[in-house]
């Protein structure tokens, strides 16, 4: 075990860098500039410009530009080309509402996936079971900025109350609670739309796998037992289906700190899928670097992780 | 068992209930308004500081908690602001060949002081060989009539030389100055420590050829060296700033001019880079005789560099001696300026707030604060506007009319600094007879184009400066539509139609691409548009989109297009060199469609050095009619920007220009609606302000 992880580190460290080398060409080979200012000021000059392109190495050979860049993101030193801060202070400044808008996404899609998917199983073919598969499939299928813009239409529209950003600015709150209950509902919307995907297919896959279960010979063992429903279903059906969440936990930790430009967007919530969405719109090299490499970092981590979970729970699976 | 059945059961229902007790307090929260605005904005501020931002996010916060030594009046003319007051003169230097021929011709002039007041002279010194003029107004005419009085002969010409070395410009003249002694340097300027320019006594072209043999001595890769103007004299303009006395930093720090000099020091340097630099570039140097005055001396009259002092001014105190790392972490997300508001917290991507400024100097505001927040989703910033969650809310135009409509509203209209066009590459010879472009614009029918497209907001625009400003041209009429006009125009230039309906000369099909960038549909429907009305004379034109990037970088500052759809925004500035002046038609410049009139050329380079207002708006007048006849765009329309807030949010009580305070309700300037910002009040506040004494409206 303890061999496989080192050798899956390293292989990781090693696509790591491949990734971040390929996502950097595909960065700086797009076209367009960082320039902070338009294309088309007429007041820029000349020096003005090669001044520019001096401070940020854009008058330097390209895989010089490379290594410059991953040397000032593994100093903390590599700097936005539009604000001139680091950009790790500039994803790290962005973590705590990203991570409480992702966590709380994550509960409810987990919660409610685990909810419809045990609730399906067992009445599995019967009309409860096919509205809710219907739904499910209706919520993979609707595209999120079309629903949330419903949404935030509609509540707009027929109780007037505020739901951007992260509270109601410009009211006097009565009490604390109030206050909290105020960045819950600020929270809440968002977090349940950037879940509907994740509650249709946790709860899909949660079904199927429970089905399955059931149909197990031991299932029948435990009911010819005679045992409660309940008791076979919760203590011994579920714990044999859930399987595929441990498989969904490799996408939990890049889906942590990943963003999402469309809800956040519509929202005006401050997380880190606008920072990167802004960041691709006003090509700011550094911060998409440091992005990109954060991300694939966390998506072949979390694999590992999901592998090494499967191993824990189900005995049968053997790392080698 | 029972903690399984809670996570599967328990939390769901857990979450609902937190769910709907959140929505129920949504519900209930108070609507009544702190003192305070508002404002939604698209962007994300980049920095806040006004040197350095270019963005319109970063801007609009800057401009209200900096300030500059001068600032637009609502009529967008430039009026003192933290300079009391500020006052135009002109140094004319005469180089003779010895003192005596000075010394005789101070005589001269001397002796004909009776002209003095005419020539604006106010004084004539001698020292050494130089003849100092010290006249009152700048410009060149004054300087040139006593230059031709004086006689050319025993004066001395001047050279400008322009070097461009990459870097370490003032080593190498320092040591070319070592090296040639004889030769007679007599001003000198540095762009960055990349370029110099030098004016010297004697041949330019010979000293050109000396100092460019001793800099490829040294090596220089991509070495340039040009000589420039030959020039009979140095006339050097001069302005003087006197700062209001008493103004105070927001940290309570006194304002001086230490703090000019070290703006001027910052916009130049190369380790700040400021993209404002350019504005400053003819600046020869800026001096603080005492705290409150500052002195600046230009190479060459240039008047538009007047309006450069708009810039706001940054705070030497502060950042003095700090890298620039320290200020874009510090001091750029926590900025101390002079104006009206102080700036007190950003939350990134969600808001920035500012609190009035008790000791401003013009008056302290009545609100308690300014909120910026971001809101990135046009969608999300009308919502946010209907439920009061900002103030304002800047209308697209299909909306305009529902809002004026509605009762709970008032509507600010007005044109916007910009125009829209269709520009021909003049470089392709299609374009090259002015009667085809002429029946391109009777062809184009631009009030239709109005109706639809902006849905009646906006006006036909007549050239090269939008109607607000007041060097505006408003006696040029628009090219009328009239398609019969347009066809006589396109036969009488030998295009005859041929087979398929399209006009044919010389075998050649009169057809050409027409493109626009992607992401704005307006400009799309634009080109739809004129394809389609020249589709009706007999042109052909097929329209093509690309993306913004590619379409900047591969068509236009490659200038490789044949026609293209584009609008220009306008500053308050009446300098159109960079835009029409035909020394500007290369690759990156920015003459796109390579419009070349001598004419024009010289009119935009007089006006450049002119001071007098009456002249400047007859040659800026002359300069917009002459390029509106000659077509090389056909000049579409000036949007109006429309913004909308709920009616009686707020009123205005500012000082009565009699004394007292008058009180109005909102409204529209040329510089906006919110011009008057420092002084809006909410009227559930009143009390809190000054009794009106001077009963208005």
């Amino acid at each position: 075990m303890t061999s496989f992880i080192i050798r899956r580190l390293l292989i990781t460290l090693v696509l790591v860098f491949f990734i971040s080398i390929v996502s950097f060409f595909i960065i700086t080979l797009t076209p367009g500039s960082p320039y902070p200012w338009g294309e088309l000021d007429p007041k820029i000059s000349q020096t003005v410009k090669d001044n520019f392109r001096k401070q940020f190495h854009l008058d330097e050979p390209i895989w010089k530009q490379y290594y410059l860049n991953m040397r000032g993101l593994f100093s903390g030193d590599l700097r936005s080309v539009k604000d001139g801060r680091p950009v790790l202070e500039r994803i790290g400044e962005r973590l705590p509402a990203t991570l409480a808008l992702n966590v709380c996404a994550i509960v409810i899609s987990l919660s409610f996936g685990l909810l419809i998917g045990v609730y399906s199983a067992r009445n599995a073919g019967r009309w409860p079971d096919v509205t809710l598969s219907v739904l499910s499939f209706a919520m993979l299928a609707l595209p999120s900025f079309w629903v949330s813009y419903l949404v935030v239409i509609g509540i707009t529209d027929w109780f007037g109350t505020p739901l951007l950003g992260t509270s109601s600015y410009g009211t006097v709150f009565p009490n604390a609670a109030s206050q909290f209950l105020d960045y819950a509902w600020h929270l809440a919307l968002p977090a349940s739309l950037l879940a509907l995907g994740g509650i249709a297919a946790q709860s899909r896959y949660i079904r199927a796998s429970m089905i399955e279960t059931l149909n197990e010979d031991y299932i029948r063992t435990a009911r010819a037992k005679g045992l409660d429903e309940e008791t076979v279903s919760y203590k011994h059906a579920l714990r044999n289906s859930i399987r595929p969440l441990i498989t969904g936990i490799g996408g939990l930790l890049p889906a942590l700190i990943g963003g999402s430009i469309i809800i956040e967007s519509i929202f005006a919530y401050p997380g880190i899928g606008r920072l990167g969405y802004q960041a691709v719109l006003e090509r700011d090299y550094p911060t998409l670097i440091a992005l990109n490499f954060i991300t694939a970092a966390l998506v072949l981590l979390g694999n590992l992780l999901a592998d090494i979970l499967y191993a824990a729970v189900d005995p049968r699976v053997r790392l080698e | 068992m029972r903690f399984v059945k809670f996570l599967i059961y328990g939390v769901p229902l857990l979450l609902v209930l937190l769910f709907a007790g959140a929505f129920w307090n949504a519900t209930q929260l108070s609507t009544s308004r702190k003192n305070e605005m508002i404002i939604g904005s698209i962007g994300e501020p980049t920095k806040i500081n006004p040197i350095l931002s270019t963005d319109s996010a970063a801007s609009e916060v800057a401009s209200l908690l900096f300030e500059g030594l001068l600032r637009y009046s609502s009529d967008l003319e430039l009026e003192p602001a933290l300079a009391k007051e500020f006052s135009l003169s002109q140094t004319t230097t005469f180089f003779f060949a010895s003192p005596e021929s000075a010394l005789a011709a101070r005589e001269i002039l001397l002796g004909l002081r009776d002209r003095w007041a005419e020539w604006t002279l106010r004084d004539v010194a001698a020292e050494g060989r130089e003849l100092r003029l010290d006249l009152t107004q700048p410009g060149l005419d004054t300087s040139i009539l006593i230059a031709d009085l004086l006689g050319i002969e025993p004066i001395t010409s001047i050279a400008q030389i322009r070097a461009e070395v990459g870097d370490k410009a003032r080593e190498l003249l320092a040591a070319f100055r070592a090296a040639h002694p004889e030769i007679d340097v007599v001003r000198e300027w540095f762009d960055y420590d990349a370029v110099f320019e030098v004016s010297v006594l004697g041949d330019g072209a010979s000293i050109a050829k000396t100092l460019k043999t001793f800099l490829k001595e040294q090596k220089i890769e991509n070495l340039v060296v040009t000589a420039l103007d030959k020039q009979d004299f140095l006339a050097e303009p001069v302005v003087r700033f006197v700062l209001r006395d008493g103004v105070l930093w927001q940290d309570g720090v006194a304002f001086s001019s230490r703090d000019v000099a070290f703006t001027f020091w910052a916009l130049t340097d190369a380790s700040i880079g400021s993209p404002r630099k350019p504005d400053f570039d003819l600046i020869q140097s800026l001096e603080t005789p005492t705290p409150l005055e500052v002195v600046v001396t230009y190479r060459k009259p240039f008047s538009p560099a007047l309006a450069s002092w708009t810039m706001s001014i940054i705070p030497a105190h502060i950042l003095e001696g700090k890298p620039i790392a320290w200020w874009d972490e510090f001091f750029h997300r926590n900025p101390v300026g002079l104006g009206p508001f102080k700036f007190v917290e950003w939350k990134t991507n969600e808001y920035i707030r500012l609190e009035r400024n008790p000791i401003y100097y013009d008056g302290a505001p009545w609100l308690d604060a300014i909120v910026f927040r971001t809101l990135p989703d046009p969608i999300a910033n009308r919502l946010a506007f209907e439920t009061r969650q900002v103030d304002y809310w800047n209308v697209d135009p299909w909306a305009v009319k529902a809002f004026q409509e509605d009762a709970r509203f008032d509507v600010f209209s007005a044109p916007a600094k910009q125009y829209n066009w269709v520009g021909w590459n003049l470089r392709l010879p299609i374009f090259q007879d002015l009667r085809v472009r002429q029946a391109f614009a009777h062809a184009v029918n631009v009030p239709e184009m109005i109706k639809y497209v902006l849905y009646g907001n906006g006006v036909q625009s007549t050239g090269i400066f939008p109607p607000m400003y007041w060097f505006a041209n408003s006696d040029v009429e628009p090219i009328p539509y009239d398609p019969d006009r347009a066809r006589a125009l396109l036969d009488e230039a030998g295009w005859e139609v041929g087979s398929d309906g399209i006009r044919v000369k010389d075998g050649e099909r009169l057809s050409f691409k027409l493109i626009t960038n992607q992401g704005n549909e307006t400009r799309k429907d634009i080109a739809t548009l004129v394809q389609d009305n020249l589709k009706g004379i007999g042109v052909e034109v097929e329209v093509e989109i690309y993306e913004w990037a590619v379409f900047i970088s591969r068509f236009v500052m490659k200038q490789e297009f044949e026609s293209l759809v584009l609008a220009w925004t306008t500053p308050p500035d009446y300098d159109a060199f960079q835009v029409w002046h035909s020394s500007q038609t290369n690759p990156d410049q920015l003459n796109l469609v390579g419009y070349n009139n001598p004419k024009v050329d010289r009119m935009i380079e007089q006006l450049r050095q002119e001071y007098d207002r009456d002249k400047i708006i007859e040659m800026a007048g002359e300069i917009q009619r002459t390029i509106y006849d000659d077509q090389p765009f056909l000049f579409l329309y000036v949007p109006d920007s429309t913004s909308v807030i709920w009616k009686d949010s707020f009123r205005i009580r500012r000082p009565a220009p009699d004394g007292g305070w008058m009180d109005t309700p909102v409204e529209m300037t040329k510089a906006g609606w919110s011009y008057y910002l420092q002084w809006f009040y909410r009227p559930e506040y009143a009390d809190k302000l000054p009794p009106v004494e001077v009963p208005q409206s």
